[in-house]
């Protein structure tokens, strides 16, 4: 079956009648939110596990929980907040690498880092995957918590409120962590710079 | 030289903009194990829905039980108020008697 667009008002209306055990509306429900769990374990997943394998544990602990989403929310917010948190506590048992060195990186890896020090503009298109790549081993270096704070700032540019809705953090705790986390990362890419002849 | 701050944004932004990973039609399987999870779900929250009812009818009965019983304990209470007075009474009777 293939992806199923809905309102906001139809999907409540659906949670409405999966909720009473309509059997077709959790189907409906499933190829709705489906595409919009796979987005978000595909952007914050943890390193060693397997896509599929998260992607099927969040929709499970959905579809067994509906009877706990009271409608107050958008149905997505809701899918999103069970999704961030299955990915986190998945996350929880990784470790953060110590630190990034330039010998870590790839030819095209340090050319974006010599380019954005040498010229003000925006990073070239072509170099967008090895922009991607660094970032990703930046961000490898961090605390799983801190890791997935960054992504949904800086990758996905969510802001403070949405942050503190999505991981079920306060507004200070998501602040404070990412002033701390801003820093730490500055520190590892000045190192690298440093490095970068 | 631009500062780090600004050559962080500017990587965040160029890696951003990296349309990612396709993503991919859902598992073979994965509908079914979903509604397979779901079904099972719902029938552990019936039968706990049903050791409720069974609690709560439990409860009633023994409350019923206890407030059957109560006028019969209050009964006996005042029964055996008057059985005393009656075995006096006999024995004074009998005291007096020629």
């Amino acid at each position: 079956m293939d992806r199923i667009e809905m309102t906001a008002e139809e999907a409540a209306a659906c949670v409405d009648r999966a909720q009473k055990g309509d059997e077709k509306a959790v189907l409906d429900l499933f190829h709705y939110m489906y595409p919009h769990v796979a987005k978000l374990v595909y952007a914050n997943r943890p390193a060693r596990e397997g896509l599929e394998d998260l992607i099927q544990q969040s929709c499970i602990k959905i579809v067994t929980n509906l009877h706990k989403y009271s409608g107050r929310a958008p149905f997505l917010h809701w899918v999103s907040r069970v999704t961030v948190n299955t990915c986190l506590n998945q996350m929880r048992r990784e470790k953060a690498r110590p630190e990034v060195r330039l010998a870590d990186l790839s030819e095209d890896e340090a050319g974006v880092i010599e380019a954005l020090a040498v010229s003000p503009s925006a990073v070239d298109t072509s170099d967008q995957v090895a922009a991607s790549e660094l970032v990703e081993k930046l961000l490898a270096s961090l605390r799983p918590a801190d890791r997935l704070l960054m992504r949904l700032m800086y990758l996905e540019g969510r802001n403070v409120e949405e942050i503190a809705a999505l991981t079920g953090w306060s507004r200070a705790v998501v602040k404070v962590r990412a002033f701390r986390t801003r820093g730490l990362l500055r520190k590892r890419y000045q190192l690298l710079m440093k490095e970068t002849p | 030289m631009s500062s780090p701050d600004d050559q962080l944004n500017r990587l965040f932004r160029a890696a951003s903009g990296h349309p990612g990973e396709e993503i991919a039609a859902p598992a073979f399987g994965l509908e079914t194990r979903v509604l397979a999870a779901w079904r099972s779900s719902r029938s552990a929250s019936a039968s706990v829905w049903d050791t409720a009812v069974l609690v709560r009818g439990l409860a009633l009965a023994g409350l019923i039980m206890a407030l059957s019983i109560l006028p019969a304990l209050n009964e006996k209470s005042v029964n055996s108020d008057t059985e005393n007075l009656q075995l006096a009474d006999s024995s004074v009777q009998t005291d007096w008697s020629p």
